[in-house]
């Protein structure tokens, strides 16, 4: 297809856009375009489509703008909610999955030195020197033999910690629901 | 009457994102008011008539707005005028109606529009739409939105390929053969309206 464009075609253009067509316009302009191919086509469409586009104006079905400026505050507001808590789930599962670790590390050392700490928990009045408290049991419960104090430290350590984190996610878990 | 009022904190927790020059939106609620005035019912009959459907348009519409105030990097308002805004949201328009038709069809009897089952009303019919809705059916929908930018809003070569994203260059032939191709259905509808 050849693509030949008349050099009137902006000129013809314009008035018809403007509604000046054909009345406004010169006699030689409206020869020209009845002999022109490319200006007949282009007065034949842009009138056509000028006139389907006054028709739609007025046929138009618009909603409220108050709506729509809501919608869109609402939209940002929540793509910022969820920028904003997309770090805080990173630092959820990182916690979750530093539980699990020292959660398996304490299981691993518990099961090598097998139920040793049965054997400190009953020494732990003793090792803590809360005699108060060996007082209220009776004599004999506990063994008095010799213990680590630093092991059972860090157990207790250990089981604190994982608690609080524990419940650290436990929380932000919630809330996040 | 300001629309932040009428909802309580949505923007006060919001203070980072309406520090930031990006998230702002790219005019205030009265300017956006004025503004939907002026380009809503133009944005409307271009979606209705590129699309031939007047529910679709009207969705389309209102989600090309809120996308318009969602924008990251919206063009300004008193920097950039109203024609750039218009344009911006012409753009959207387009790529939501290209989405919106390559998606697959799965359209059940609920989506169909209430016009699809009502008897044809002669009367009620424009003329516009006798004249000029059969021979743009028969358009493929990149020329019907092509003819509508170029032919009923006036836009240039260069306008139309910042709204269609197509190459500026390709915009002159394509529109040269689209407008070729209509003239042609609407001739043919002339003479058999006359015979």
């Amino acid at each position: 297809m050849m693509l030949r464009c008349c050099p009137r075609e902006a000129e013809v253009k314009a008035l018809v856009e403007r509604g000046q067509w054909p009345q406004a316009c010169a006699t030689e302009l409206r020869k020209h375009v009845d002999s022109c191919r490319s200006c007949g086509e282009l007065v034949l469409v842009t009138a056509a489509f000028q006139h389907a586009r006054n028709h739609a104006l007025g046929a138009a079905r618009l909603g409220s703008p108050g709506l729509l400026w809501w919608r869109a505050q609402l939209r940002r507001r929540n793509a910022a909610v969820e920028r904003i808590s997309r770090p805080i789930l990173s630092a959820q599962i990182f916690a979750l999955a530093v539980n699990l670790v020292v959660a398996a590390a304490v299981a691993v050392w518990q099961a090598r030195h097998g139920v040793a700490w049965l054997t400190w928990l009953e020494q732990l009045p003793h090792n803590m020197s809360l005699q108060w408290l060996t007082s209220l049991v009776p004599e004999g419960l506990f063994n008095s033999g010799a213990g680590s104090l630093t092991s059972p430290l860090v157990l207790v350590f250990a089981s604190s910690t994982l608690l609080l984190v524990g419940g650290v996610v436990a929380y932000f878990a919630s809330e996040k629901q | 009457m300001f629309w932040e009022s009428s909802i309580p904190n949505v923007l006060a927790s919001d203070a980072s994102l309406q520090a930031s020059p990006a998230a702002a939106p790219p005019m205030d609620d009265e300017a956006f008011a004025a503004f939907y005035e002026r380009s809503s019912r133009s944005l409307w009959a271009y979606l209705a008539r590129t699309s031939g459907d007047p529910t679709l348009a009207e969705d389309i519409m209102q989600e090309s707005y809120v996308r318009f105030l969602c924008l990251a990097n919206p063009p300004s308002y008193l920097a950039d005028g109203e024609v750039a805004c218009r344009r911006y949201l012409f753009r959207i328009a387009t790529n939501l109606l290209r989405d919106h038709w390559r998606r697959p069809r799965s359209a059940s009897i609920e989506e169909m529009p209430e016009n699809l089952f009502a008897s044809v009303d002669e009367q009620a019919a424009s003329d516009s739409q006798l004249i000029l809705g059969p021979a743009l059916a028969e358009m493929r929908p990149r020329d019907r939105q092509l003819l509508w930018l170029a032919h009923a809003e006036g836009y240039s070569h260069q306008e139309i390929a910042e709204i269609t994203g197509l190459a500026s260059a390709s915009i002159r032939l394509l529109l040269f053969r689209a407008r070729r191709k209509i003239a042609h259905l609407l001739q043919n509808q002339n003479r058999g309206r006359q015979a």
